[in-house]
């Protein structure tokens, strides 16, 4: 419900890529802020329309738990650097010794780009519907995201069971003691789930599912099938040389690249020939192009500063560097970018109350 | 025109058919209902219609299948979605993707119509079917109710010519299913669509029907025919139509309308000023402690308060039907009596154990639970096992002799070392009450025990709880159906948003309702006839005394 009053899937894709590239290629401090900030204003913008939110906010809250509890760990055991805090008596095992600014900041960092990651994903799971985001993959890769939706759907499903039967098995005195104590909970469930499945089954094929591939020749099919276990076993035998011979980098990579290259060729080709149509719910509004292109500007000069100007992002607090962050006004203004969602949608969620 | 000729198919590893040399027709815009009980071959039939049978489950076919012009065995399924849409019974499910509307698309996305056209039919199936309040609700939040009604909706975005629905409302309370059935009515008598159901609960249905096949168990012709043709000839009947087969009533009445003409003119013969209660007389053991004491129970999950200040106590050898709509609080009220949930406010005391002081295995040697879902409780390899486990788990020793006794009490005895799995719908209930009532609990907890059962399996579910009744034990029912609990409960507790709304006598609670009113009383308005045999006996002392007094 929630996926309806926000942005285009794909829109918050591009705002996916916007936000976690700079948390995924910078240790700098002041702009891991920055993203932070910019997401908890969408964040909180989504998270009062969302049932979603909630789960997602204990995540939230746990993570930044955690992340204040491995900071004096970190700025306890470091040891490093030249801004000396105060000293802990050198006979203490493992603590004992000068503890640093620098450490102190390490500490904070590393857990700051954990934490952004988090609350942005955090934002991506309120904003977007999984399940829709994947019926709108592209063709070749339909089914598999027809399986997907499905096995998200039930999984909630599969939960509700599980309790029911665990209650119903407790009442008629079960107790679960050891691995054995099991079978009577999981016999059911699979049963349950089974049957279940074999519904759905049914009742897709019922409304026509899969149905109106094209007739093909038997050449045709077999070159599919071909391309499919081909692809597989390159794959397999690249991923197991690169374990193995090491120093064949090149002839590995290219067998990982050909296997994958021919299974998706494979599954393009078999996808291309069931003709299904989509129905398309999402209109691009204004408030959608701007969004997405804000995101693509944030990206764009992210990239550009990120290869071509890496002593923007760089940051190191241990010596030789200095523990205060270098700051470029123009990436900085590119994550600010990254609130946009929040602050379009604000004047929506006054209208739903 | 729909035509099945001289059709005989088998299940994979069946050896009997399910249908034997089979031969139907219905005519276009009809709407047939298809009566029959368990096991013969309802759902066979409906599902050789869009081609399930033979395509999805296998097996032997032989015979003709046509279907406005097209052959469902050359077709398969898929080749017959935009002709036939097929709806099932459990409205969980038969869902592929988490919207209503997305669903709705569903269908016609496999079938690759252009985007302008599915946008136009997803808003008239909306309108159809009057769910356009849905359209972007997740489906998990709706009520059965809803939910097929989506369902309904989905097939129809296709705009096939028929509907073919498979048990449409057994899983569904009293009031969905009656939304359900207006929204299928209007589609036949508005759209000139041809619906073909099936249906246990006759007396939701009949009066909708243009024609009734019923199909006996297996061997037996099958039998189509106007709505009150075929029921004259039914074994088992809704009690209204088995009060005017009693009495000869001429037409046979199938709505309530109908009935009461026939009832005017009895009333002057209908004599008694008796008011009794169902099978033994009213609580004559008043004098007796309570064995399941309520007092002030609240109880609320995340957010939502389920139970509100409940009182109830329920003695031994009485039987409560606990009523209401879903989501009243009836399965949340089982489950803190029987001590799996703990109130957080006021008391539940079962046997004189606090439930929140108790432990659960002293609690569960008093009372025994019998969910919803009889698949949720069975996994042993054989039903005998399936019984000596719950013995182990409360305790008690092995007891072949005495387990013994109870399947053939519940008359399970030759499927003893069977499979629970593979047992019939009825049979899985049974074995479900077996292995509960094998610890011999004084407290008996059901949770809507009749769901999908046929006439006859629920009438021996009603025979078996009174036999546990009168042996001096408590029973308590959640349930929808009105006719089960006027014809064995003693009281009838009315729950609504966590409430007691109503809590006395059977007679008094199901007289004075306009909803928990069982079909007999609603046709005499009067709270002495509740089931066919109050009406019965009063006829024949009016008889008795109209004599006398000669």
């Amino acid at each position: 419900m929630q996926s309806d009053d926000t942005f285009h899937p794909v829109v918050w894709t591009t705002w996916l890529a916007a936000a976690a590239l700079p948390a995924l290629t910078t240790r700098n401090p002041l702009y891991l802020i920055l993203v932070l900030l910019a997401a908890a204003v969408d964040f909180s913008a989504l998270g009062r329309r969302s049932p979603v939110a909630r789960s997602w906010r204990a995540l939230v809250r746990l993570g930044a738990l955690v992340w204040l509890i491995t900071i004096p760990f970190t700025a306890l055991t470091a040891h490093y650097g030249t801004l000396v805090l105060f000293w802990l008596p050198a006979a203490w095992p493992v603590i004992g010794g000068p503890i640093t600014g620098e450490a102190l900041i390490y500490g904070i960092v590393s857990g700051l780009s954990l934490m952004t990651l988090l609350l942005v994903f955090a934002v991506f799971n309120v904003a977007v519907d999984q399940a829709r985001l994947l019926r709108m993959a592209p063709g070749f890769v339909y089914q598999a995201g027809i399986v997907s939706a499905i096995a998200v759907a039930f999984v909630p499903q599969m939960v509700a069971s599980w309790q029911e039967i665990r209650e119903v098995q407790q009442v008629r005195g079960h107790r679960v003691r050891s691995i054995r104590d099991l079978l009577p909970l999981i016999m059911p469930l699979l049963v349950t789930a089974l049957e279940r499945a074999m519904q759905l089954a049914e009742s897709m094929e019922a409304r026509g599912f899969g149905g109106h591939a094209s007739p093909t020749d038997a050449t045709v099919q077999a070159a599919d099938q071909l391309a499919l276990l081909g692809g597989l076993a390159a794959l397999g035998v690249g991923a197991a040389g690169s374990g193995f011979w090491p120093q064949q980098q090149l002839l590995n990579a290219l067998l990982v690249g050909a296997g994958a290259l021919a299974l998706i060729w494979s599954f393009w080709d078999q996808g291309r020939r069931v003709k299904r149509s989509r129905y398309r719910r999402w209109a691009w509004g204004r408030s959608d192009r701007v969004v997405m292109a804000a995101s693509l500007v944030a990206v764009l000069i992210w990239v550009i500063a990120w290869l071509g100007h890496g002593e923007w992002l760089f940051f190191y607090p241990y010596p030789p560097y200095s523990p205060w962050p270098a700051f470029q006004p123009v990436a900085g203004l590119a994550i600010m970018l990254l609130a946009i969602p929040g602050l379009l949608l604000r004047p929506a969620k006054e209208a739903l109350r | 025109m729909i035509r099945l000729d001289r059709v005989t198919y088998s299940y994979p590893d069946q050896p009997m058919p399910a249908l034997s040399d089979f031969s139907v027709a219905f005519e276009p815009g009809e709407l047939v209902l298809v009566v029959g009980p368990s096991g013969s071959g309802k759902s066979t039939l409906l599902r050789s219609l869009n081609g399930l049978v033979p395509h999805f489950y296998g097996g032997r076919w032989a015979g003709r299948a046509e279907v406005f012009g097209r052959d469902p065995v050359k077709l398969a399924p898929r080749g017959m979605a935009d002709l036939v849409g097929f709806v099932f019974q459990d409205p969980e499910a038969q869902f592929v993707v988490d919207t209503v509307e997305d669903e709705l698309a569903f269908a016609m996305e496999n079938f690759a119509l252009p985007e302008t056209t599915m946008r136009k039919r997803v808003e008239e199936v909306l309108d159809q079917l009057t769910i356009a309040h849905l359209r972007n609700r997740r489906i998990s939040t709706l009520s059965g109710g809803e939910k097929q009604r989506v369902a309904i909706a989905s097939v129809l975005a296709l705009q096939p010519e028929v509907l073919v629905l498979d048990e449409p409302t057994s899983q569904l309370d009293p009031q969905a299913a009656e939304e359900v059935l207006v929204a299928l009515r209007h589609l036949n008598e508005d759209l000139g669509l041809t619906i073909i159901l099936s249906e246990h609960r006759l007396e939701r249905v009949v009066q909708y029907a243009d024609r009734v096949l019923y199909l006996p168990s297996l061997g037996a012709p099958p039998v189509l025919g106007s709505a009150r043709e075929v029921a004259a000839i039914l074994p088992l009947v809704p009690p209204l139509i088995d009060l005017g087969r009693r009495l000869g009533w001429h037409p046979l009445p199938l709505t309530i309308k109908e009935g009461r003409t026939h009832a005017r003119k009895l009333a002057g013969r209908l004599a008694g000023s008796e008011n009794r209660q169902n099978g033994s007389p009213s609580p004559s053991n008043g004098g007796q402690p309570p064995i399941v004491a309520v007092r002030g129970l609240h109880f609320g999950y995340e957010g939502h308060q389920a139970l509100r200040g409940i009182n109830l106590e329920v003695r031994p050898g009485e039987f409560v039907a606990v009523m209401g709509r879903n989501g009243s609080g009836k399965s949340t009220l089982l489950r803190l009596i029987v001590g799996l949930l703990k109130p957080q406010q006021g008391q539940v005391t079962v046997g004189g154990l606090d439930t929140r002081r108790a432990d659960l295995g002293e609690l569960i040697r008093m009372v025994g639970y019998v969910p919803q879902d009889p698949g949720s409780l069975l996994f042993n390899d054989t039903l005998a096992a399936e019984l000596a486990f719950t013995r182990r788990g409360h305790g008690l020793t092995a007891d072949p002799e005495g387990s013994s006794a109870l399947l053939q009490r519940l008359g399970l005895e030759s499927v003893a070392a069977r499979d629970p799995r593979d047992l019939s719908g009825g049979e899985r209930q049974r074995a479900a009450l077996a292995a509960i009532l094998v610890a011999n609990p004084d407290v008996i907890l059901l949770d809507e025990p009749t769901r999908g059962l046929d006439y006859a399996q629920k009438h021996a579910l009603a025979e078996l709880l009174l036999g546990l009744k009168r042996e001096g034990r408590a029973i308590v029912m959640a349930t929808h159906d009105v006719e089960l609990a006027a014809s064995c409960a003693d009281r009838v507790v009315l729950l609504a948003e966590g409430q007691v709304v109503v809590d006395g006598p059977a007679r008094a609670v199901m007289s004075n309702s306009q909803v928990f009113a069982s079909q007999i009383n609603k046709l005499f308005r009067d709270p002495r006839y509740l089931v066919v045999d109050d009406v019965l006996r009063a006829l024949a002392r009016g008889t008795n005394a109209a004599r006398s007094e000669e």
